[in-house]
């Protein structure tokens, strides 16, 4: 048995060819679902951020809440978060993924959220004051579009940890997505299957980030810069 | 009488910046603040502009004060128009009022035609002017600008300049603070002569009906005392 799996390790080539038979609906199926898990996961965790960002404006006791809350968040490791996940929700159900890449996405964007409000230029909010915006379009219209450069980039980072992390949870409890079928062929000893679907997941994840993420991030930052101070 | 300010003293972390400064803005004035690098002029616009308390000494305003900083933090994800018409919307002011005021203030600043532009697609003259009609369709009765012609080249400057005199001439009070000798003596009534720091108002000089060299040499004069005088 414990020479099992160094004589496993498949060649790019089979590996290849493998993932060419399991079918191009196979494939686009499973990835959809991945992707799709993961994008309501990080776009829930991004309105999560966006409100309690929103909350952080609006008193001390919100900002050292929200402050206690994200450590709190950023300590608590994804394999907690996905064995109770899974507890509360069951083996088959497609909420955990969702949730944990809401729970990975979540520290990193209001982590960006709180560190670009704390350091805010401080004339744009003299300005908000001096048009007589009242203190909730203060965030709305001033502070969350300057930040938007920064939310681009930690957002990006997100979406990519949510996605690594999702299929873990898929893995754990779930009936389809890219970590199933890898833990799928895991468990029927064939690595050929488990390289296939890995190849296929990082093969996705650069797509998203080069193709989709890296030009949104520049538009971004092109659009919503402030000049320096 | 729109502001008066008395007796203004103002120190950070110690160091005294501003003693025992008086200011006045009259309607129909345009007054310059002028004095070395450190002299306070910008925390002194500050404190008028009611932005931040003076240690000592009072500020007496009859009217809206407002101040046009030296950036012009002109929000890059919005329109001109959409800059300039923000104040509106929270003042709520009619729709229809706000667009008359942004026609009038426009034509008078004439940006009229890059209205429609983003802040990174105008030049930095147009940018200046946009940020100042931000604060005039809120129609101040002080308005109070920072350094507004640093940076802008000479067609810019005429033009601003001349919407500056029109804009006292309708009845506002203007403050400005300035870095050159010529700009101020081309366009100001009074002028305020600060310091070096810790600044210190060190003469007033009234420039109405002076002949253009007359203007220069008095402020020139100035200048030099300013630089030689330490207010403490």
């Amino acid at each position: 048995m414990h020479l099992l799996y160094p004589r496993a390790v498949p060649d790019v080539a089979s590996t290849l060819v493998f993932l060419a038979h399991e079918g191009a609906w196979r494939i686009l199926y499973e990835s959809s679902v991945t992707l799709a898990r993961t994008l309501t996961g990080f776009a829930a965790a991004l309105a999560a951020a966006v409100l309690l960002g929103f909350l952080y404006t609006l008193s001390p006791l919100a900002r050292e809440t929200i402050r206690a809350m994200n450590t709190i968040l950023q300590s608590i490791s994804v394999l907690i978060w996905i064995v109770v996940l899974v507890m509360l929700f069951g083996v088959l159900s497609p909420i955990p993924p969702v949730l944990v890449a809401t729970v990975v996405a979540l520290p990193i964007l209001l982590s960006a959220i709180v560190s670009g409000l704390d350091n805010a230029n401080p004339r744009l909010i003299e300005l908000a004051r001096m048009l007589g915006a009242p203190r909730t379009r203060l965030y709305w219209d001033f502070l969350l579009p300057s930040l938007l450069p920064q939310l681009a980039g930690a957002g990006r980072a997100a979406l990519g940890a949510a996605l690594r992390i999702s299929v873990v949870a898929e893995a754990f409890g779930s009936g389809s997505g890219i970590g199933y079928m890898i833990n799928y062929y895991y468990e029927y000893s064939m690595p050929r299957g488990v390289f296939a679907w890995g190849l296929l997941l990082v093969t996705l994840m650069i797509l998203l980030d080069k193709v989709v993420l890296e030009k949104l991030e520049a538009r971004i930052r092109r659009w919503a810069t402030l000049p320096p101070r | 009488m729109v502001l008066r300010a008395r007796g203004i003293w103002k120190s950070y972390n110690g160091r005294t910046v501003l003693v025992d400064v008086d200011v006045e803005a009259r309607r129909g004035e345009l007054a310059a603040i002028i004095g070395p690098n450190g002299a306070g002029k910008t925390t002194l616009l500050r404190i008028l502009a009611g932005l931040e308390p003076p240690d000592r000494g009072t500020v007496e305003a009859y009217g809206r004060v407002l101040l046009v900083f030296q950036e012009n933090l002109l929000l890059p994800w919005r329109r001109l128009r959409d800059n300039i018409l923000l104040g509106l919307r929270y003042h709520k002011v009619p729709p229809g009022k706000r667009l008359e005021r942004l026609r009038r203030v426009a034509e008078l600043l004439g940006i009229t035609e890059h209205l429609d532009k983003y802040p990174g697609e105008v030049s930095g003259g147009t940018a200046r002017k946009a940020a100042i009609a931000r604060m005039l369709v809120l129609e101040p009765d002080v308005l109070l600008l920072d350094e507004p012609l640093a940076g802008l080249d000479a067609g810019s400057r005429r033009s601003l300049l001349e919407a500056l005199r029109s804009l006292a001439r309708q009845g506002r009070a203007i403050i400005v603070v300035d870095h050159s000798l010529s700009d101020v003596a081309s366009y100001a009534d009074v002028v305020y002569v600060l310091s070096q720091a810790p600044g210190r108002v060190i003469a007033r000089l009234e420039l109405r009906g002076l002949a253009a060299g007359e203007r220069v040499r008095l402020l020139y004069e100035a200048m030099f005392r300013a630089s030689q005088v330490n207010a403490v």
